[in-house]
């Protein structure tokens, strides 16, 4: 019927104009569906009254939107056409809201998206969305979803009248077919394809089904925009039952959506008003119906046999196919199922043509994906973007990084039936095929973001615990398979794992792929295999070391700071003490595992602040300040409790190297009774501590003495003592050996040779300065090459000696692995430093002597295994940095003498067993720097520990560190008022550092210290009660 | 369970018109039919399920087994409110675990049970789709996120003090 419109159709024209027409010039829009959670409602109300109040109720309309995106700002409210969006607004807000920005057209700063530099009024410049390409959900969130006349007045419905009126079926399934668009809810068919089985399967009626049992947990993209824009997927309904000639459609919405299933309702009954459901729509001789049913709680359901029985009214049991749908699927017809997001790109993609719309995305996926972020990330949320974005780009960008200054460990994508993406593949563009590749599938775009306090070891458990509860039970190898692996995995995060596990779960997991009947279980194996693939050493480390990583998993985990500490320093405990100002019980309690009690009051890495669990109320406890207030506090000398070095033994074990490793070895060696001789090189003991801590960050007066401390156990030191070879100690009689030589030659950079005059060795630059050796006058402008802590520790004493400092990068500071407080010291004092550079020669003058380093721009590329970002050099953008001495400081090895003909890796560290440290050769030990490369003090301490107890057991002992040895009251709760927040020690004024090697950081005063442990959630004692409550419940 | 629930009389006019809403009722229909049961009785019970036997002809063990199969069906009497903590995947790496425990530690119950008060019936959900807000609860209809194991204990207590929830 060319030329000639349908009634019908004129009237809707009619409306649409009608309703574009009303539009006021001014909206407030507040989401109204995920924000209720967050009293969004309570923030419309108080609209409404202001409004009114402000004789603005006539001039701003208020739209309850559905989701706007940006969850973790809820409630989300913007104003348009300003563009302006507030965030987390309460209802005493809104008065300033109206006040300020409707009638004094001003922003209210505080309430709007804080980014680095300050508040971003315009939500189009942040980068949240500035980042998105929102086309599925371009009206979500800018409508109001119950109202009809603001769907069409924004495009509603334009695509089916196209349809309906301008093409046959078969052109709308060529167009879906040349768009490229595969389904939406994981499996990725073809849509197209789908459709024209659909189409040519013999039977009547046809049945289109929307699958929108988002049963995924850590999905909510379908919620959103069945609850934020319902006509997008009743008129992609419409257009796909057209193309495959469906009679009758249904909407299967999980029950848990209550928000979803009203709004697709009233949808419903909205598009029946106005004849676009029902018999002939719009006049075109069309018909179609959509009825709703509601899940009713089984996540296997989203399978489609399944969710097709659960129609039917019967158990939501899958069956084997084929059949498929397309040829027998409700009631024995012909069914075409699609996921909500499929169903509401079709109008997008018949608005922007196949072929613009195909323009989006990878080869093999097109258009765009939303995903649910969500889990350890800053903005949780929706988010759409083109197929082939990457996870740096969703979670770093977009998502706005990690909270809490905590590192990406692992993205989860496709929910149970997915896995985790490490960080190295953060800059994998991401489609259908290459997640697949890595181990995780799509899915219906899940994202949650974990980071160093999730176990992997625990995700694989959580999932399969959800598998096997959610297993309808119909096929033996998803019932029992999952059961089986499941109880396997509770084994292994219980810490009574055995090795041979890991393979009985792979080979589980296999055979259930294998041959479960259905998506639910060939997939559920996923996320163990998937962390088997890519975190096979946390399993490996729960077994081995009864050790989680991530300090997650309960069972072996007592308190999460205490777990993280690799010396096992109970810290709740003498976090307890310090409460009580009882110091010198609180430096006991330390240095029952770790000796070294006054150098980790300063200089620790501290990865128990990391783990602590106040995090999750507000910051960290201060540990690491708390400590070195209890060392500060209690009088030397230090002296062990008596009962520590009753036992004695004749055996004799010799040392190699009198840093923190060598001591520490030596000290718990007392421990166990046998005779610890410690052989070093230089003239004072300490190791790296004292030849590469400078003084501003740890007097040499401290290191004193916890050295003095550890002595006084019996310790015999040789000073100045060179061991030729283990082999010599142990000719000499000695029954094991430990090494623990340090790293202490610099490793070589190519283009920069150490030879020539003017450039330094970065370790020998602070051990000379620090022995006194060479207190050389420094030339007037140093360069400093590297990013850890050695480079930044150098630039910081030769800024004291009075040089111009730049640091030469090769990557951000994101990438920098040196301390975050060190770098900002050095940055307070005047050092500079060049990012994303590269050396790559040196220019001498002619005196032979350095003058110039030759360096190259770098740009970050793709992630290396950590996920750190690999530079790349960027053409042509050498240059020449001036300077009068260079000093190299990017890493360090075991100076080549000392290899001994032991086993070494390829960076030139002793290869040793992980969990004994035994080298290859009986009975020589190895540990801290010289295994592990530069680690820090507590990393040494701990190795130290490690083999002392692997020696022991090498000499018939138990190899177990006595217990509590002396202290008579522990776990005990604290009482009185903690402080209001996290204490920063006093600092000295940068101008007051530059020339002097004077101490940085104060001592926190003894009051604040005190309300500090207050501070303390006490895991411990949680803990306590918990297994009390156990041991109590048993008997019932 | 309180065998004096089940033993009382029933009033099944609630039932009847169910199934009359839906004539002619058939197998597809069971599914809202339950749900529709359960907002009006608040559980399935027995005596209410034989009458949707007996009214519609599909056999009791049938609708006994869509009935156990589905996870939002409940076969005996439910709390006055219902306390649903999602155990979905942002939420259990938010520490959800921990609020459990400490829930389920005052109430005095374990997932799937009712406080011996009838107050409160505690579950754990597979996700609410409300990862945003993780860890979160939700209490009836009321949705309580970004808990900490106090917060959630703090908003029981108000809710058996004031016998409604308040301000999420």
């Amino acid at each position: 019927m060319p030329g000639t419109v349908a009634p019908e159709i004129a009237r809707l024209r009619k409306l649409r104009r009608e309703a574009q027409e009303r539009r006021p010039a001014r909206e407030v829009r507040i989401c109204a569906t995920g924000c209720r959670a967050l009293g969004a409602l309570e923030v419309h109300a108080a609209f409404e009254r202001e409004l009114a109040a402000a004789g603005l109720a006539e001039k701003v309309a208020l739209v309850k939107t559905g989701c706007q995106g940006i969850c973790a700002g809820a409630p989300v409210i913007s104003i348009e056409p300003d563009g302006i969006l507030y965030l987390s607004a309460t209802p005493a807000d809104v008065p300033e809201i109206v006040r300020t920005t409707l009638l004094g057209a001003q922003v209210v700063g505080r309430l709007c998206f804080q980014g680095p530099q300050g508040p971003i009024p315009k939500r189009s410049d942040v980068p949240f969305f500035a980042r998105q390409t929102r086309r599925v959900l371009d009206r979500c969130g800018r409508i109001d979803p119950a109202s009809i006349e603001q769907a069409l007045a924004a495009g509603a419905y334009e695509m089916l009248e196209k349809v309906l009126t301008e093409m046959t079926p078969e052109d709308v399934i060529g167009e879906i077919s040349a768009s490229g668009l595969r389904g939406r809810g994981g499996a990725g068919f073809p849509t197209g394809k789908k459709w024209a089985i659909t189409r040519a399967a013999a039977g009547s009626p046809k049945y289109l089904v929307c699958n929108g049992d988002e049963g995924d947990p850590g999905a909510f993209m379908d919620r959103a925009v069945l609850e934020g824009d319902p006509h997008s997927v009743l008129e992609g309904m419409l257009i796909a039952a057209y193309a495959i000639g469906a009679r009758h459609g249904c909407a299967y919405i999980r029950a848990e959506y209550p928000i979803a299933i009203e709004h697709i309702r009233l949808a419903i009954g909205q598009a029946a008003g106005l004849g676009l459901l029902g018999e002939n729509v719009l006049g075109t001789g069309f018909s179609f119906d959509v009825q709703i049913k509601a899940g009713a709680g089984a996540f296997v359901c989203g399978e489609e046999t399944a969710l097709m029985a659960s129609i039917e009214g019967r158990r939501g049991c899958p069956r084997p196919r084929p059949p498929f749908p397309a040829q027998s699927g409700l009631w024995g017809k012909p069914t075409c199922i699609n996921n909500v997001e499929t169903l509401a790109n079709l109008p997008a993609i018949l608005r922007a043509g196949a072929r613009e719309y195909a323009k989006l995305g990878t080869p093999t996926s097109k258009g765009t994906k939303i995903f649910a972020l969500a889990g350890k990330v800053n903005n949780t949320g929706l988010v759409e973007v083109p197929m082939g974005a990457t996870l740096r780009q969703i979670v770093h960008e977009i998502g706005g990084d990690i909270p809490k200054g905590r590192a990406f460990k692992a993205a989860q994508m496709g929910g149970p039936s997915g896995g985790c993406v490490p960080a190295r593949y953060l800059d994998l563009p991401i489609d259908y095929e290459s997640v697949k590749e890595v181990g995780a599938i799509m899915g219906s775009g899940g994202l949650i973001v974990l980071d160093e306090t999730t176990c992997m070891v625990d995700i694989a458990r959580y999932f399969m615990d959800f598998c096997a509860k959610e297993s309808c039970g119909k096929c033996p190898p998803c019932r029992i398979g999952t059961r089986r692996m499941l109880e396997i995995l509770d084994r292994i995060c219980a810490g009574k794992g055995r090795i041979e596990d890991i393979d009985k779960l792979e080979t589980l997991a296999l055979q259930v792929k294998k041959n479960a009947l259905c998506g639910l279980g060939q997939t559920a194996p996923n996320p163990v295999l998937s962390t088997l693939r890519h975190f096979r050493e946390e399993y490996i480390e729960h077994i081995m070391l009864g050790r989680c990583r991530a300090a997650a998993c309960s069972a072996l985990v007592e308190a999460p700071c205490q777990h993280a500490c690799p010396a096992g320093v109970d810290v709740p405990d003498y976090l307890a003490l310090a409460a009580e100002e009882r110091n010198a019980e609180a430096l006991t309690v330390v240095q029952m595992r770790n000796p070294f009690a006054s150098v980790c009051g300063r200089v620790c890495e501290r990865p128990c602040e990391l783990y602590c669990r106040r995090t999750d109320v507000d910051e960290p406890l201060a540990i690491r300040d708390i400590k070195r207030l209890a060392t500060d506090a209690v009088a030397a000398p230090w002296r062990p409790p008596e009962a520590w070095l009753e036992r004695q033994t004749s055996h004799r074990v010799a040392v190699v190297g009198a840093g923190p490793a060598g001591l520490s070895c030596a000290y718990f060696l007392r421990f166990f009774g046998h005779h610890a001789t410690v052989f070093e090189e230089m003239s004072s003991p300490g190791g790296m501590i004292l030849v590469g801590i400078p003084e501003y960050r740890l007097p040499a007066e401290r290191l004193k003495l916890d050295i003095d401390f550890i002595l006084s156990t019996g310790i015999e030191l040789k000073l100045g003592s060179k061991v030729r070879s283990p082999d010599d100690l142990l000719a000499a009689g000695y029954e094991a050996v430990f090494l623990a030589v340090g790293a202490h030659q610099g490793a070589p950079l190519r283009g920069i040779s150490t030879d020539t005059p003017g450039v330094l060795d970065g370790v020998k630059f602070l051990r000379d300065r620090r022995l006194g050796g060479a207190t050389q006058q420094l030339c007037r402008t140093v360069a400093i090459i590297g990013g850890g802590n050695v480079a930044v520790d150098a630039a910081r004493v030769a800024r004291r000696l009075g040089a111009d400092v730049t640091i030469v990068y090769r990557r951000s500071r994101a990438e920098m692995p040196a301390y975050p407080e060190e770098i900002e010291g050095a940055a307070e004092e005047g050092v500079r430093i060049e990012f994303l550079t590269q050396p790559v020669g040196l220019i001498t003058g002619a005196d032979g002597r350095v003058k110039a380093i030759k360096c190259a721009r770098m740009e970050l590329g793709s992630a290396d295994e950590s996920g750190r970002r690999q530079p790349v050099p960027v053409a042509g953008s050498e240059f020449d940095l001036p300077c009068e001495a260079v000093i190299s400081a990017v890493g360090q090895v075991v100076a080549a003498e000392s290899a001994w003909g032991l086993k070494l890796t390829d960076e030139g560290t002793y290869k040793v067993d992980p969990v004994t440290l035994a080298t290859g050769r009986q009975p020589v030990f190895a540990g801290g720097d010289c295994v592990r490369g530069p680690a820090s003090v507590i990393q040494a301490v701990a190795d130290g520990q490690r083999a002392a107890c692997a020696i022991d057991r090498l000499l018939g002992g138990s190899g177990e560190l006595p217990d509590h040895l002396s202290l008579s009251s522990r776990r005990f709760a604290v009482e009185g008022e903690p402080a209001p927040a996290r204490p920063r020690p006093p600092m000295t004024a940068p101008a007051a550092r530059a020339a002097s090697f004077g101490e940085v950081a104060g001592t926190l005063d003894r009051a604040v210290a005190v309300g500090e442990a207050r501070r303390c959630l006490r895991c411990d004692l949680e803990r306590a009660e918990e297994l009390k409550r156990r041991r109590g419940e048993r008997p019932r | 369970m309180p065998q004096a629930v089940a033993e009382k009389k029933l009033d099944l006019a609630p039932v009847a018109r169910i199934v009359a809403a839906r004539a002619p009722f058939t197998e597809g229909d069971a599914i809202s039919a339950l749900q529709d049961m359960q907002d009006a009785y608040g559980y399935l019970p027995r005596q209410a399920l034989d009458e949707l036997a007996r009214l519609t002809g599909i056999p009791v063990a049938k609708l006994y087994g869509v009935a156990t199969f589905y996870g939002q069906f409940f076969l005996q009497p439910h709390g006055k409110h219902t306390v649903r903590l999602c155990r979905g995947t942002a939420c259990h790496v938010r520490s959800a675990p921990k609020i459990l425990s400490a829930v389920s530690r005052h109430l005095g119950v374990g997932d799937g049970q009712t406080t011996e008060d009838m107050v409160f019936s505690l579950e754990t959900v597979a996700c609410l789709g409300t990862c945003f807000l993780s860890p979160v609860m939700l209490v009836d209809s009321q949705y309580f996120g970004q808990l900490t194991p106090d917060r959630a204990v703090k908003v029981l207590e108000t809710i058996r003090g004031a016998g409604r929830p308040e301000g999420g």
